[in-house]
Order: structure tokens, then C-alpha cells, then sequence
């Protein structure tokens, strides 16, 4: 599967939800990470979150796809990052 | 019986419903497991699951039980995702009850199977019936895992999911 | 789904928080090209990762299936144990884009019993010339299924054709390993021989390595390579031991085994690229470093390749046997179950042929 995650938490906790994040997916930019997932993967991704977050005024928003082809995606301005398994 | 003869692991009792192939394989050390999804699901749940008890009690090296919980009687749990081989999960605990009642000798003992994801527990009995009919269980993974090759798969509704599917089926 | 990254830069891995970070100099092109004696990275104590004049590239620790690096990279110790803690290789490759090792992960499927059964298939003359004769076999018909493909398109290939089909009915004539090995050899420099017929640009003259010595050869070893390092990952993922070969002598290299299997899948994942990339005008004279007696892959060429053998890989293809489907990376992996399943007595040991 495919997933875009997306958060808005408290400043103290964002430096530690996207260090958690880097180990999954790969940031696009600010506060949005993407990238193929197993079920397993997902599974422990959300745990992670649930563990890191307060739940009374963070939030984390997961899309699941079945795949990457199922959506299109358009970008105005920039690439923010690079996410191509060549370096 | 004598108890050098009763010790075989959980998982290969839980295997011989299974599969006999699946039982022959993981005894001669040809696991498939680093692999598959499933067991890193099952994995997961094993792990977040029950996460105040205290995990994984060895008993003489062999068995293997999630936890146990002591009060009045001792309580044997095992955490499983699905009931998918429901069958295999309960003969799992059988002979972790024939056991710690036959060699052991501990009488006041029950068995759970906890599924955290459906949120179901089954409670598992024990009778001599049952009692004998483990017995004639390891007398038959005796005779599997002592022979040459494997034995011959055969086709279940479960292979897809199982770790050595590719391995059977190439 | 877990995916490989090629790290073509000069450059650092370091660990930083639970994952991997390659730091590079802002300076540099995208594309470096490496020198042979070039320097490396200063490995330094401190975090530079936040410095203005480097640039990082955070690889998710969970995504990674190995690593092939091409450039001059240095490994702090941390790196090193924490891949091997997510059994992760790290495959080297040189200059020429040669193979030259792999950092392999300290855990490893073990069974004794696999280990003495692949053994006694090496020691006992009869068993081990079975399953070279698989070796040559499988490699023989994957060529002929790329040579037919070319002769459909309006190639005069007949001839070579005939000599490579009679060639294969005779290897069941062999005797020996080095019979064997002769009759591979005969094989491939036909096929070879047809590469001028089928590519539309470049020579082939003849076969050249360490180091290769036109673009052609250039190509062939890079892919090779590029093969062997997959195939000893995916041995790696089962119990077969790497240094037991069968074609091969298992003194040749230090993971032999792999040198066996990649012979069945040239024809597949290395020849089928370059003939793409060489007629469909993708890679061309300005690729190559053409040095005095040399020639290699400059290193958007190596991208370039890189990026087809990355694809390559990840194409699937519905497997008869198991009904689902599998990648072409999977493909070698069930070749190493079957010689498993060979050397348990189970069942014969046939070798991959394109069915498609």
C-alpha cells in the first residue's frame, strides 16, 4: 500500500514524530512524509504516532492507497526533497 | 512416558495440525519466516498485545508460553491473530496443559487463546481423553520428523498465507 | 516493499536518530565521477549533517533492501552494526563498476542439514555434473528465447540459432565439469558474436574484462556485476551455503554459488537491458570514459543502467507454479528454493527458463 501521513502537534513533538517518521517513509516537506508500506509497517507506524502524540491536540492524519497509481499527484512550485533511490 | 520423550516445542505441535511438511521443515532448521508478512504481523501483535504481563515463560528450555497468570488456578495464555487454524492454536495448548499436568504435576492449570484484534478469548479444557490423544500426537511427530525427506504437501485453503508457500509450491 | 538505493556520490553514512543519513559536499555534481586513487570523506566525530555546506539524503531504514554503492563512501562503525541489526547488505563496487564486496549482516539461516547435502552434491562426480549441466542448460535457453525474440523482429540470427540450439542438445553428453564449461564458453561467444547483428550501434569485437575495453564490454561487466551482488542476496535469504558452487569451482570466488545462478539470468536481467538501452538510443559514445586501454561507464551512464536494472528487478510476472505474482528480484530467489529443495531429495532441480 501507499501512504501519504500528514501532522500538526505541538512544537516540542515535532522534531521527535518526524525523526520516528524517517525511519518509514520519506519527507516530501514540511510536516508530510509518503511512501510504500507493508501492513506491518503501518501497523507499527501508528502505534509509534500514538506513543509520541498527545491525543488531546495533536493531529495525524494517515491516506491509504492501494498503490501509488491510483492517485495523481500535482506540483505547484518546487520539489522539496528528493526521494529517488539514486544518489 | 518418559519425560526426555515428551519434549518437543509448542509451535511443533501447533505445526503437525498445520502441516506435516510445514512440522519436518521447521524441525531441520529450514525456516522460511524472515520473509513473510504474516509472521511479522503476528509478530507485532504478540509484542503490543498484554504489554503489562510478563512475556514469554520458558518451561525446561522447550516450552514456550506467551504468559501465565497465577491465582487461584495458573492460567496458561497464548495471544494468536486469527482463528483462521483454530484447531492448531488449541492443540498448542493441550500440550502445554498435558505437560505441565502429566510431567510437571501441576492439577489446577486452564488454558486461554486470546485474539486482541477480534477481542475473543477462548477458554481451553483438558480431559484424558485429550491426554491421550497428545500422546498419540507425538508418537506421530516422532515418525515425521525422523524421516528422510519431508513429506509431501497437499493442498490447503491456508497455503497462500503460510511462510514456505513458495518453497512447497515451486 | 522494501527497495534497494545506489549511492553513485562520494560521500558519509552515518546513523542518525533510529536511521541512516548520506552526507555529500553541496559542491559536488549530482553525478561524481570517482578517480581511482580519489580521496575519501573525512569521517569526523561531530554531526555535520546540519552544516551549511553538505547536503543530506535521510534513507528510511525500513525501506532499505540492500545498498549498492558505486561511489567513495565512508561507513561509521554505527552505520555498520545498525544495518547489520536490520539485515541490511551493503554491496561495493569499484572503478570499473567490478564487483568488489558486500558487507553482510551477521544473522544468517543456518541448517546444518542443507549445509551436508549441498556438499555431498559438489563431492560425488555424477550429482554435481547434474546440476551443472542444469546451469549451462538454463543458460543456453534463455539466450535462445532472447535470440528468437530478435529473429521474430526481422534479424537474420538462423545461424546463430542452429549452433546454440545443436549446442544445448549436447550437453547431455558432457562428461565433466570441464566439458561442461567449454561447451558454456562456445555458447556465449556465438551469442555474443550476434550482439553486432542485433544492436544497431556499437561493436562488439570481442568479449574484454578487467578492464573492458569498449562500450559493450563495458556494459557487460557493469550488469554482471550488478547480478552477482543480487544473486548473493537472495542466496543470503535462504540456508544454501555461497562458497558451494557446481559450474563454477568454488575456489573462484568467494561467493561461487552466485557465479552458477547469475548464468541463468544474464540473458534475462543484464543482456535484455543493454540491448534496450543501446537500440532504443538511451545510452550512447558520450556515456563512456574511454581511457587508454579501457572503457567504462561514466557515471550518468551508471544511473542510466542503474535505473533499467532497478526496474528490471521490480517487474512481475505471473509465476504458473504458485498462481500469484512474483518480481524478476523473486525469480532468483525461488531458483535458490528449488536447489534447496534439490539437495533435500524432494525434487529435481530445473532451471528457469523465460516462459513469457
Amino acid at each position: 500500500m501507499y501512504a501519504i501521513i500528514v501532522y500538526d502537534v505541538g512544537v516540542e513533538r515535532v522534531s521527535k514524530i518526524c525523526s520516528f517518521l524517517r525511519c518509514f517513509l520519506s519527507w516530501v516537506q514540511n510536516s508530510v512524509f509518503e511512501g510504500e508500506l507493508t501492513e506491518s509497517q503501518l501497523m507499527r507506524i501508528k502505534e509509534g504516532i500514538k506513543e509520541i502524540i498527545d491525543k488531546n491536540n495533536d493531529s495525524v492524519r494517515i491516506y491509504i492507497m492501494r498503490s501509488k497509481d491510483v492517485f495523481k499527484m500535482e506540483l505547484i512550485g518546487i520539489e522539496k526533497a528528493d526521494t529517488g533511490p539514486f544518489i | 512416558m518418559l519425560l526426555s520423550q515428551a519434549l518437543f516445542t509448542g509451535t511443533q505441535v501447533n505445526y503437525y495440525i498445520v502441516c506435516p511438511t510445514k512440522l519436518w521443515l521447521f524441525t531441520h532448521q529450514l525456516s522460511m519466516e524472515a520473509s513473510s508478512e504474516y509472521v511479522e504481523i503476528g509478530k507485532f501483535i504478540h509484542e503490543k498485545s498484554y504489554s503489562r504481563e510478563r512475556k514469554d515463560v520458558i518451561i525446561d528450555e522447550k516450552i514456550g508460553i506467551d504468559f501465565i497468570r497465577d491465582g487461584d488456578k495458573l492460567i496458561i495464555c497464548e495471544i494468536k491473530k486469527s482463528k483462521r487454524i483454530e484447531k492448531a492454536h488449541r492443540y498448542q495448548l493441550y500440550y502445554y496443559l498435558y505437560y505441565l499436568r502429566k510431567i510437571k504435576g501441576i492439577e489446577n492449570v486452564e488454558g486461554r487463546i486470546l485474539y486482541p484484534t477480534q477481542r475473543e478469548i477462548e477458554v481451553i479444557e483438558f480431559n484424558e481423553e485429550i491426554s491421550r490423544e497428545i500422546e498419540k500426537i507425538m508418537e506421530e511427530i516422532r515418525k515425521i520428523i525422523s524421516l528422510d525427506e519431508p513429506p509431501k504437501p497437499s493442498r490447503k485453503s491456508y497455503c497462500k498465507k503460510c511462510a514456505y508457500f513458495e518453497f512447497c509450491w515451486v | 516493499m522494501k527497495k534497494n538505493f545506489y549511492i553513485l556520490r562520494n560521500g558519509k553514512l552515518i546513523r542518525k536518530g533510529n536511521t541512516i543519513y548520506f552526507i555529500y559536499e553541496k559542491s559536488e555534481e549530482k553525478v561524481f565521477s570517482a578517480e581511482i586513487d580519489g580521496e575519501e570523506m573525512e569521517v569526523e566525530t561531530e554531526d555535520i549533517s546540519d552544516k551549511q555546506e553538505y547536503e543530506k539524503r535521510v534513507l528510511p531504514i525500513e525501506q532499505i533492501s540492500s545498498l549498492f554503492i558505486y561511489g567513495r563512501v565512508s561507513l561509521t562503525s554505527g552505520v555498520i552494526s545498525f544495518l547489520s541489526k536490520n539485515n541490511i547488505p551493503v554491496h561495493f563496487f569499484g572503478y570499473y563498476g567490478n564487483y568488489e564486496s558486500t558487507l553482510m549482516p551477521k544473522e544468517m539461516l543456518l541448517s546444518g542439514e542443507m549445509h551436508i547435502k549441498q556438499a555431498m552434491h559438489y563431492i560425488s562426480q555424477d550429482k554435481r555434473v547434474f546440476i551443472a549441466k542444469r546451469f549451462v542448460e538454463g543458460s543456453a535457453q534463455n539466450i535462445l528465447r532472447n535470440l528468437e525474440y530478435y529473429q521474430r523482429e526481422g534479424k537474420d540470427l538462423q545461424e546463430e540459432i542452429s549452433y546454440i540450439t545443436n549446442a544445448s542438445f549436447s550437453i547431455e553428453n558432457c562428461k565433466d565439469v570441464s566439458q561442461l564449461l567449454a561447451l558454456e564458453g562456445a555458447i556465449r561467444s556465438k551469442y555474443y558474436s550476434s550482439f553486432n547483428k542485433i544492436l544497431k550501434s556499437f561493436e562488439f569485437d570481442e568479449r574484454t574484462r578487467q578492464p573492458p575495453e569498449n562500450p559493450l564490454n563495458a556494459m557487460i561487466s557493469f550488469g554482471n556485476s550488478l547480478l552477482y551482488a543480487t544473486v548473493i542476496k537472495q542466496i543470503y535469504h535462504t540456508q544454501l551455503d555461497q562458497t558451494i558452487s557446481f559450474l563454477h569451482e568454488p575456489s573462484e570466488r568467494r561467493f561461487s554459488l552466485a557465479l552458477d545462478i547469475s548464468e541463468i539470468f544474464k540473458p534475462l536481467l543484464v543482456d535484455r537491458i543493454i540491448f534496450k538501452l543501446v537500440n532504443k538510443d538511451i545510452i550512447g559514445e558520450d556515456h563512456f570514459v574511454k581511457e587508454l586501454n579501457s572503457c567504462l561507464l561514466n557515471n550518468k551512464g551508471k544511473e542510466i543502467f542503474l535505473r533499467e536494472y532497478d526496474e528490471k528487478l521490480q517487474t512481475t510476472i505471473k509465476h504458473r507454479d504458485l498462481g500469484r505474482n512474483v518480481s524478476y528480484e523473486r525469480l532468483i530467489y525461488l531458483e535458490c528454493l528449488k536447489l534447496c529443495k534439490h539437495f533435500l531429495g524432494i525434487k529435481d532441480y530445473k532451471p528457469f527458463v523465460i516462459w513469457w
